[in-house]
């Protein structure tokens, strides 16, 4: 669990120095896979978590990443070249956000915890939305997203051994569809704007 | 009572798959009507039955008053919307700014938006409501991006990113909530069970619960358009098509709030400090605050309308944070007035918009030369969503601020009246100059249909009716919701 949580650190830390969309993808096909096998080491054989793990490589290793995938072979001129902050101050903005996640919750959550899974699943959200705030790209935003849910995914799995079946199906679910949404979005941007950049989404104001 | 709640659920998602076989206009229309007024009859039915005999409770479902209230304003609400988007989309198609196949997906996406909406208001654990608010956005945003166009894309972006970054924050404070239920009952009992949470809320470690409040008030309230999260609000509002406008403003927000008080109840019963009631009196009165200036400078006539919404979702947010009894009830009856008069507001818009062709603030001038009917209507809705006696919300305003100065809040309660006013007078400017003035000269009247007619009529009558009597059943309702509603001891 522990070198999990570590290597699921490293791609969160990977996804801020990343510009190209496919390379982000794949980090993220990464991630997910790094989650999936966390729930599976945490089960202990339970059929509930098992399930959760298989659906994770289902949805979140295959499904989302293929769908991506296929966006972004469509956008062979788009990658984040300006990001509001660049990979260096991402970089060091997540490096942060790691030791504070580790200085908060040792002070919070109370013991009999796995300490790195919980600290790495708050890291991924955060880093998650640093990259929906700062970078541009909708690829990338999407990414964002899809990371801030594996991590909060991940702090279920470490505190609560997973939210009851019913509820995590709702959640897989509905992380199936807001892909879908967002590939449909991505790709009328694509159309009407020739560009999937969202910094020129700024005409309505007021 | 199970039969029916399944019943309302499937409705809406058979007459939505037909809707995307049927190939005429005429027929779709006939069949989403019908469809609405059967589901709105069965959700009737279910509100008749919580009255008549009190709490409906089975191992997935719960419908107490407060659901029930709800449900009728969904029910109210999805009728008086497909009646409207019968006419609205009628003269679309004939104006040529959608096409037939659209039209399919519209209905389709509108009977989905309902019954994602039935279903957070009938569910009893706060997970699965987390999934029904998720789902309710994922609903709506192809619907707010209906005409693909390059602002409905960036309305629709905006909506779609920002709600569901901040719906993961209430997902994040709702595993908290799970976290300090284990801590107190363990694993496998009943588990984000709303009524299982209540029952030992007192126990919850008050230390999570106030960080899990934190995140479920962020999450929430960005869905529900609370200032600072509200800055999606104004662009969905205003790109969406008019219907679907007055269901996110009317029905999608109060649904919303609701999940924002079944989280609250927990969160207040958990906790011994006043924390909740200053955050919430806090967002609230910022709410009112920011939506002046851009109610006072406006260029259209939507984002007037949606600035109004972030000022009353603050007014109900703020009646939360005091949280008497007194204001419970006022927070209720303003969540129903609210969501009527918002409703009939857009609906007027959208036919003002029509026969204008734009939302303009500057080009729509002389409603009442033109378009007498329509333009009375406007004023009355205008005047009624502002606060003005007799009409519905001067009750639950009046009530709301009441009560915050019997609860000891008097400075606070002086500063909503006051920013109160100001909201008063951005409307009614803009409201009177577009209803009294010259209409531009190449104006020409197109004909509104008639179940757009017979929408509008419909909710102004009951605006009128419940300023002044409100059914001794309804009034039963509001009370017990109330009860549910404000904080216990």
């Amino acid at each position: 669990m522990q070198v999990l949580a570590i290597l699921l650190l490293f791609s969160a830390f990977l996804l801020t120095r990343a510009s190209r969309l496919a390379s982000a993808v794949h980090i993220l096909l990464a991630q997910s896979a790094m989650v999936a096998a966390a729930c599976a080491v945490e089960s202990g054989g339970s059929m509930h978590m098992l399930i959760a793990a298989v659906l994770t490589v289902l949805i979140k290793v295959g499904l989302i990443p293929k769908a991506l995938l296929r966006v972004v072979s469509q956008l062979k001129r788009e990658r984040e070249v300006d990001p509001i902050m660049g990979p260096n101050a991402s970089s060091l903005a997540a490096a942060a956000a790691i030791v504070m996640t580790y200085a908060v919750i040792d002070r919070t959550l109370p013991g009999g915890l796995s300490w790195d899974a919980v600290a790495a699943s708050l890291a991924l959200v955060f880093i998650g939305l640093m990259l929906i705030i700062t970078r541009r790209q909708a690829i990338m935003q999407i990414v964002g997203l899809i990371t801030i849910e594996n991590g909060l995914y991940l702090l279920g799995l470490s505190t609560t051994h997973g939210l009851p079946m019913i509820i995590e199906l709702g959640i897989f679910f509905d992380v199936l569809v807001a892909v879908s949404v967002l590939v449909i979005l991505t790709n009328r941007l694509k159309k009407s704007f020739q560009s999937t950049d969202t910094s020129i989404l700024k005409k309505l104001k007021g | 009572m199970e039969e029916l709640i399944y019943a309302a659920l499937a409705l809406p998602l058979l007459v939505g798959a037909l809707s995307m076989i049927i190939a005429e206009n005429s027929a779709i229309k006939v069949l989403n009507i019908s469809g609405s007024l059967l589901t709105g009859g069965i959700l009737l039915c279910i509100t008749g039955k919580v009255v008549v005999s009190g709490v409906f409770a089975s191992s997935f479902m719960y419908v107490d008053a407060l659901s029930a209230l709800l449900l009728l304003v969904v029910a109210f609400l999805s009728i008086t919307a497909t009646l409207f988007s019968a006419s609205y989309m009628d003269n679309e198609l004939a104006r040529g700014r959608v096409k037939l196949s659209a039209l399919k997906r519209y209905y389709a996406l509108l009977q989905l938006f309902i019954f994602t909406m039935i279903g957070v208001l009938v569910v009893e654990n706060l997970g699965l409501m987390w999934v029904g608010v998720e789902t309710t956005t994922l609903a709506s945003t192809l619907l707010v991006a209906f005409y693909f166009n390059r602002s409905a894309l960036e309305a629709a972006w905006k909506y779609v990113m920002v709600c569901n970054v901040g719906i993961l924050f209430a997902l994040l404070g709702t595993i908290m909530l799970y976290y300090t239920q284990v801590g107190v009952a363990g694993t496998e009992t009943a588990a984000l069970s709303w009524t299982a949470l209540r029952a030992i809320s007192t126990q919850l470690d008050p230390m999570l619960v106030k960080l899990a409040f934190v995140f479920i008030l962020i999450g929430y309230g960005t869905k529900a358009g609370i200032a600072p999260m509200h800055t999606w609000l104004p662009d969905a509002y205003s790109q969406a098509p008019a219907p679907v406008s007055g269901l996110l403003s009317g029905a999608l927000l109060s649904c919303v709030l609701y999940v924002l008080i079944r989280n609250l109840v927990i969160i207040q019963a958990a906790l011994t400090t006043s924390f909740v009631n200053y955050a919430l009196l806090a967002f609230g009165i910022f709410s009112v605050a920011i939506a002046i200036p851009f109610i006072l400078i406006q260029h259209d006539i939507k984002r007037l309308l949606a600035y109004s919404s972030v000022e009353h979702v603050g007014i109900v947010t703020f009646g939360l944070g005091i949280g008497t009894h007194l204001a419970a009830y006022g927070v209720v009856l303003h969540i129903l007035n609210h969501a009527v008069v918002k409703s009939v507001l857009f609906y007027l818009v959208g036919i003002i918009g029509q026969q204008y062709g734009s939302k303009q603030l500057s080009r729509i001038r002389g409603m009442f030369a033109v378009l007498p009917g329509i333009g009375a209507m406007f004023i009355l809705a205008m005047l009624a969503i502002v606060g003005t006696p007799p009409l519905s919300i001067f009750m639950s305003k009046f009530t709301i601020v009441l009560a915050a100065f019997e609860a000891g809040w008097p400075v606070l309660g002086s500063l909503l009246l006051l920013l109160l006013a100001g909201v008063f007078a951005g409307m009614m400017f803009y409201s009177t100059r577009m209803v009294f003035g010259t209409a531009p000269r190449r104006f020409v009247r197109t004909s509104i249909g008639k179940s757009a007619i017979m929408a509008v009529s419909c909710s102004m009558l009951w605006i009128i009716i419940t300023g002044v009597y409100l059914p001794p059943w309804l009034q039963q309702l509001l009370e017990q919701a109330a009860l549910l509603v404000a904080r216990r001891g």
